[in-house]
């Protein structure tokens, strides 16, 4: 199937978590779904799904309870997208992509509340989605139990002893050890990804087993680095448990990770399943409407390519993304050169205080929607019917101080693909 | 007169000196058969080894149950030429009219006290069909001989085989034997001497004589200057008789000779002058001494495969049912330098031609590697521009095997290519793959660096910075690359995106020498990954042709001195 | 349905089994064969000299061109090589245009528009797995199979064409139509190791080792490939494992009833 062959009901821009998740809820409507873009960014996430820890950012008051957060936002700053979504359907959002993700091999822990997963870093990070490999790392934690944490000599992104020393005062049963990974002697760099492929061979896995058991003495509890499989997670954290007798979680370490590659991955096998047709090395240079067909021209290795649909959803995210682009003057959106909410001037894009608690202007930069997830100019009139903004490309949000990426992009990613198809009823289109 | 030059002590001594030489030669040839040593494991095999596996094999070679096949395959590959007949109607044609002309003609004409005497109860030179069929046969090997050299050029365009001069003079020698042979016949049709001889053998008498020699003016074209006008009709009535008489059974008419004849005609007015001349003795000399010529250069030529062919075919059919122990194959390799033709039937539908066209290197071409293999394998030092030449030739091939199934003489080409790449290594010409990884980058770079000053990017992707510039060093690509983790203790030297650094670092000489750019194992996982579109893998294949390109003439440099 | 098919120089050499399983599979499903004097796709060239690459794979994308035929080849290392000559005929123009002169001399036209497709595409996209499935008769049903998808058919995407590079199903709905049981296993669109089998043995087969030890981990029985190098890659080393091996066409061909001789086995 060539993807310029056919007129699509939706194309989805952009292969973040928004993109991927709008590809996914639009396909699962049953709605025939072009994607393109890149899916790799995914790699930088943690694996963990955020959906909102603080709020508000100036106080940094951590919530438990997620939904109760929204709650307070919708008071605070009713014109934050994660208001606009709403708790209701943010937890139907964010539940549905995570069992998606399980059924294509990264199941998370069923969740009503924020947990406070130890990290790498030795700190605590209070967060919605946590994958089932590193959900005994919060409980362990939580009831301070004994605690064997493993170091990889020569895997540079992961020191259990800088963990120790800094978590050691408020977790006194926690110590480590330092073992050498198979066949890995004499070299002097590891790569993650390249031990949790080993530990999904049941020969590299026994090994490693084989050194752990004996240093586990009184330890409740063992954490590793999140090196535990790749496609396999869940089935190389289950043979670790089963052999060791005690609960093992994963600490998630630096991007690019482990989790990460996993979640892209996932994402990756979620969209498949559901019917979406991707072009993953291709970017969308430029979009056309008329009346009724947006034309997106394509660009990948094999030059220029023109595909056509019926509505857009914009998912290409912010600075980082390319979704937004800041030049000496101001912030514009690229693409479509779409109306960017800003400050005024430059000199107002960050506070005075580099660190100031309540963040910047400029993060809060973006683009603005009317109650159907459609982008608008200055006035509030939108640009065309079926043209979509999803994400972090949104306005009036601080995803980053808020600890909400995850429940931005999926939660806008629903609410838009609602209102899509509400339209698309409307106009009879599928 | 035959008898004269025959029983010549000078003819009789350039005889045997031919045969002498002939013989040695061919002795010589045989036994480098067992003493060429081609491809690595030659050294491990001695020449009573290689001698035993000769024996051996031609004794199981007789008496295998494979025997009907083998020589099925002997007549159709040898005898009909059938893989010739594939690829060129022409040249399956002239080559059949030289090798079967030049066999009739040996058998009826050189060799007719031994063999055709023998074979034919009633032979006579002189006599139907023997007198058409010489003629004929000469004229097929003439023929054959324009037909295999003329318009190879274009039948064969650039793949066109090389020829040795030896060969070519063995042609000349081919040509000039049969239009001496030619002639000669022609001068003794005409010539009265010829005529008085045999007259005087039958003892024929002086008034039986009158009358035949009007008849053999008018029937047979002798040239007897003292008859004029025309004759007595009793005269001729007589001799006529006398001519069924005495001639008829070993003479037919002339005219069946139909090359001959009209020579002998159109000369017939000058036969007396050639007769007097002793035209017909320089003839015969030349045409003797060429074939002695011919004979003794014989197993120096391309000819020589009459004799190798044969063997070569024996042994693909005894291969086939069983394989070769490593000195009978060290054997076959030897005699397949002798066995090759040089017909270029390998070239024609070689996988890599048009890739030679392309790089104009005809040392791509199995008829040229075949040379080289044994050039590579007898020298031990060979010239560094002439060895890239040849080592490109042995490592693009891609061991598809059409040559092999091709070859009209059986040769084990793949095997040959095998051990031909194995003695180039061995002299210090192994794949780029290994050369360059036997010393670090950095030291590649440096020995680049004395000799560039400032290397040149390696091509369009890494001479565009847009193409490289965007890498975050997010080490996916890395993360990904199954080499970096498969690369056990012998570990890679950088990994992928520290390639890419050091081409946002501008330097590229460094990793041209890189272990990891030449174990990439061209997966495409790191450019599929690549958050930022990077074009990783096509970079490392054009770091890889750089390489080739630069690095090699620093090493045959360095090596050389 | 007509095509020229391409086997490049592996498998007539090394694995004919994969041409006469092909061959007669195809036969079967009524797809038309046509050969052409094809030479090497240029895959192997590639590393040392890019141009002489493209103009090798130029050379037979012509001749396809002057028949008015599509390609097929069930070799996935000439498949990507004679897409990526496409590709660099579009991005350089000046090589393209040398290409075009050394194809003219030859009196071959410029190749641009030949289709050219893999052995999987024609036959899950061209003949279809429906109608596939209806000359199934002797299904393999229970019959646990990994498929080893195979890099340079793959990847890269933008080139290729060939599936989701990232979740690609093409090759276990073609083996599910044969009625036995795809695996999914970790390693499956990982590389087989065999494009440095000659310049880094042991790594190659490291690499192997790992993917068949997936395979076998994953509760395979049968692995099967639609690749010459990744065939000639896990032969031996798979036997050695234990695990049975098998060109994809083999086990379409058993379950169309093909009988095992007609098919190299
Ligand atoms: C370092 C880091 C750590 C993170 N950690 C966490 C975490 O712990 N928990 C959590 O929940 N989330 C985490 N995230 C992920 C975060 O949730 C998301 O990045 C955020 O929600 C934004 O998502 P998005 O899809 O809107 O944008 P992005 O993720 O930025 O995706 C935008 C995508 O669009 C593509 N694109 C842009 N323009 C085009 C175009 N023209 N054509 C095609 N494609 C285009 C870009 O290449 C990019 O892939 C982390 C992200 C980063 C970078
Ligand atoms: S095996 Fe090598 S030399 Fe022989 S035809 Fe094939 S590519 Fe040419
Ligand atoms: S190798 Fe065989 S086919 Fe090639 S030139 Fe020699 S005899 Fe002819
Ligand atoms: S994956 Fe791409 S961006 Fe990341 S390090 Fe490699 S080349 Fe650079
Ligand atoms: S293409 Fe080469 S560098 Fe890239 S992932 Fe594969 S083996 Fe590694």
């Amino acid at each position: 199937m060539n993807s310029q062959d056919q007129l699509w009901d939706v194309a989805v821009v952009g292969a973040g978590i928004a993109g991927m998740s709008a590809a996914i809820f639009a396909a699962s409507k049953g709605l025939s779904v072009l994607h393109i873009g890149n899916g790799s960014g995914l790699v930088f996430g943690s694996g963990l799904l955020d959906v909102l820890a603080v709020h508000p950012v100036k106080d940094s008051t951590v919530h438990e309870d997620p939904w109760h957060g929204i709650e307070l936002l919708r008071k605070d700053e009713p014109s934050n997208p994660l208001a606009l979504v709403g708790p209701k359907a943010m937890e139907v959002a964010v539940n549905q992509i995570m069992e998606a993700l399980g059924k294509a091999g990264m199941p998370y822990e069923p969740s009503t509340t924020n947990h406070f997963v130890p990290t790498s870093m030795g700190t605590l990070k209070g967060t919605f989605g946590v994958p089932t490999t590193m959900t005994s790392g919060a409980k362990a934690f939580e009831n301070k139990w004994p605690t064997l944490l493993i170091e990889i000599r020569g895997l540079r992104e992961f020191s259990a002893a800088q963990m120790v020393h800094t978590m050691g005062d408020k977790w006194p049963g926690l110590r480590f050890e330092k073992i050498e990974f198979p066949d890995s002697k004499g070299v002097f760099e590891l790569y993650a990804t390249h031990l949790a492929t080993a530990l999904e061979t049941n020969k590299t896995r026994q090994a490693v087993i084989d050194i752990v058991r004996p240093l586990i003495g009184d330890a409740k509890a063992v954490g590793f680095p999140a090196i535990l499989g790749l496609s396999e997670s869940t089935a190389v954290h289950k043979a670790f448990e089963d052999a060791l007798g005690v609960p093992v979680f994963e600490i998630p370490t630096m991007p690019t990770s482990v989790p990460g590659l996993r979640l892209k991955h996932s994402f990756e096998v979620a969209a498949a399943a559901a019917g979406v047709f991707r072009r993953v090395q291709s970017v969308v240079t430029g979009v056309k409407f008329d009346n009724d067909i947006a034309t997106l021209t394509l660009q990948d290795a094999t030059g220029n390519q023109e595909v056509q649909a019926k509505a857009v959803i914009l998912a290409t995210g912010r600075f980082m993304g390319r979704g937004l682009f800041a030049d000496r003057e101001k912030v514009r959106e690229p693409l479509l050169d779409l109306f960017v909410e800003q400050p005024e001037s430059r000199e107002n894009w960050h506070s005075r205080d580099f660190f100031a608690k309540s963040g910047h202007a400029i993060n809060r930069c973006g683009l603005l929607v009317d109650s159907k997830w459609r982008p608008t100019d200055a006035f509030g009139a939108v640009v065309w019917p079926r043209l979509y903004a999803v994400g972090s490309i949104l306005a009036r949000q601080d995803w980053m101080r808020q600890k909400s990426g995850s429940g931005l992009a999926i939660g806008t990613a629903w609410a838009a693909v609602s209102a899509m198809s509400d339209d698309f009823g409307s106009i009879g289109g599928v | 007169m035959e008898d004269t030059v025959f029983n010549g002590g000078f003819f009789t001594t350039a005889l045997w000196i031919a045969l002498g030489v002939c013989c040695l030669g061919l002795l010589w040839r045989l036994v480098s058969w067992l003493i060429i040593k081609i491809g690595p494991d030659a050294k491990e095999v001695s020449f009573l080894q290689r001698l035993g596996a000769a024996i051996i094999g031609g004794i199981k070679a007789i008496f295998s149950k494979r025997l009907p096949g083998i020589i099925g395959g002997f007549v159709l590959d040898s005898l009909l030429q059938r893989r010739l007949f594939k690829v060129s109607k022409k040249r399956w044609l002239g080559h059949m009219l030289l090798f079967y002309g030049c066999l009739v003609l040996i058998v009826m004409h050189a060799l007719h006290v031994l063999l055709a005497d023998k074979l034919f109860s009633d032979y006579q030179a002189t006599l139907n069909p023997f007198l058409l069929l010489r003629n004929v046969f000469g004229v097929a090997t003439l023929v054959g001989v324009v037909l295999m050299t003329s318009g190879r050029k274009k039948d064969w365009g650039k793949v066109r085989p090389a020829r040795l001069p030896i060969d070519a003079l063995f042609g000349i020698l081919v040509v000039v034997i049969v239009v001496t042979g030619f002639l000669l016949e022609a001068q003794k049709m005409s010539s009265p001497k010829a005529f008085n001889r045999m007259a005087e053998e039958y003892g024929i008498d002086e008034d039986e004589i009158k009358g035949l020699r009007w008849v053999w003016k008018l029937d047979y074209g002798v040239a007897f200057p003292d008859l004029k006008g025309e004759p007595d009709p009793d005269l001729l009535e007589e001799g006529r008789g006398y001519n069924e008489d005495y001639c008829v059974g070993c003479h037919s008419k002339p005219q069946h000779a139909f090359v001959s004849y009209p020579v002998a005609k159109a000369a017939g007015l000058i036969a007396t002058s050639t007769d007097a001349a002793n035209v017909d003795k320089g003839l015969l000399y030349i045409h003797i001494f060429a074939c002695f010529f011919a004979i003794a250069l014989l197993p120096f030529t391309r000819v020589f495969h009459v004799v190798a062919d044969p063997i070569s075919l024996v042994v693909r059919g005894a291969a086939s049912s069983a394989p070769l122990s490593k000195a009978g194959r060290v054997n076959r390799r030897a005699l397949a330098m002798d066995a090759c033709i040089r017909c270029g039937l390998c070239d024609f539908d070689c996988s890599v031609g048009p890739i030679a066209k392309w790089m104009n290197n005809q040392e791509l071409l199995p008829s040229r590697k075949v040379q080289a293999t044994r050039l590579v394998a007898s020298r031990s030092e060979i010239k560094a521009g002439q060895a890239e030449r040849l080592a490109v030739g042995a490592h693009l091939c891609t061991d598809c095997g059409r040559c092999t199934d091709r070859c009209p003489v059986g040769l084990d080409l793949a095997d040959l290519w095998d051990a031909g790449r194995g003695d180039l290594s061995s002299k210090g010409f192994p794949a780029p793959a290994v050369w360059v990884k036997e010393e670090p980058a950095i030291a590649w770079a440096e020995a680049l660096g004395a000799e560039l000053g400032r290397v040149p990017p390696a091509g369009p992707l890494t001479a565009d910075r847009n193409q490289f510039s965007a890498c975050v060093q997010c080490q996916t690509c890395t993360n990904v690359c199954p080499v970096v983790a498969n690369s056990g203790e012998d570990r890679v030297d950088l990994a992928p995106q520290q390639v890419m650094n050091l081409l946002r670092l501008g330097m590229n000489d460094l990793a041209l020498g890189s272990k990891m750019v030449w174990d990439c194992a061209t997966c495409y996982q790191c450019q599929e990954n690549c958050p930022e579109g990077i074009r990783v893998t096509d970079i490392m294949l054009e770091l890889r042709g750089a390489a080739w390109r630069q690095l090699g003439p620093v090493r045959d440099r360095r090596r050389s001195i | 349905m007509n095509y020229a098919i391409f086997l490049g120089c592996k498998i007539p050499a090394m694995v004919p089994a994969y041409e006469d399983s092909t061959r007669a599979v195809l036969g079967k499903l009524k797809v038309g064969l046509q050969d052409l004097p094809f030479t090497c796709c240029g895959y192997p060239t590639r590393s040392l000299d890019l141009d002489a690459s493209v103009v090798a794979a130029a050379h037979n994308l012509a001749l396809a061109k002057q028949a008015g035929l599509a390609i097929l080849t069930p070799c996935k290392c000439c498949f990507g090589q004679l897409r990526h000559a496409q590709r660099f005929l579009e991005e350089y123009p000046e090589l393209a245009e040398r290409v075009s002169a050394f194809l003219q001399h030859e009196g071959l036209p410029f190749p641009n528009g030949v289709k050219v497709d893999h052995l999987l595409t024609v036959l899950s996209k061209e003949v279809g797995l429906e109608n596939i499935r209806s000359h199934v008769t002797a299904p393999r049903t229970g019959l646990k199979v990994a498929a080893h998808y195979g890099c340079h058919a793959l990847r890269p995407s933008a080139v290729t064409g060939f599936d989701n590079p990232m979740a690609p199903t093409i090759f276990e709905d073609l083996v599910a139509v044969t009625g036995a049981t795809p695996v999914i296993w970790p390693r499956r669109i990982d590389c087989c190791g065999e494009p440095v089998s000659a310049s880094n043995p042991d790594l190659s087969e490291r690499i192997a080792r790992g993917k068949i030890t997936s395979a076998l981990e994953s509760g395979s029985e049968l692995l099967v490939t639609a690749c010459p190098y990744c065939h000639m890659r896990f032969e031996e080393l798979a036997k050695d494992m234990g695990l049975p091996l098998m060109l994809y066409p083999q086990l379409l061909g058993q379950a169309l009833g093909i009988p095992d001789k007609a098919l190299g086995l």
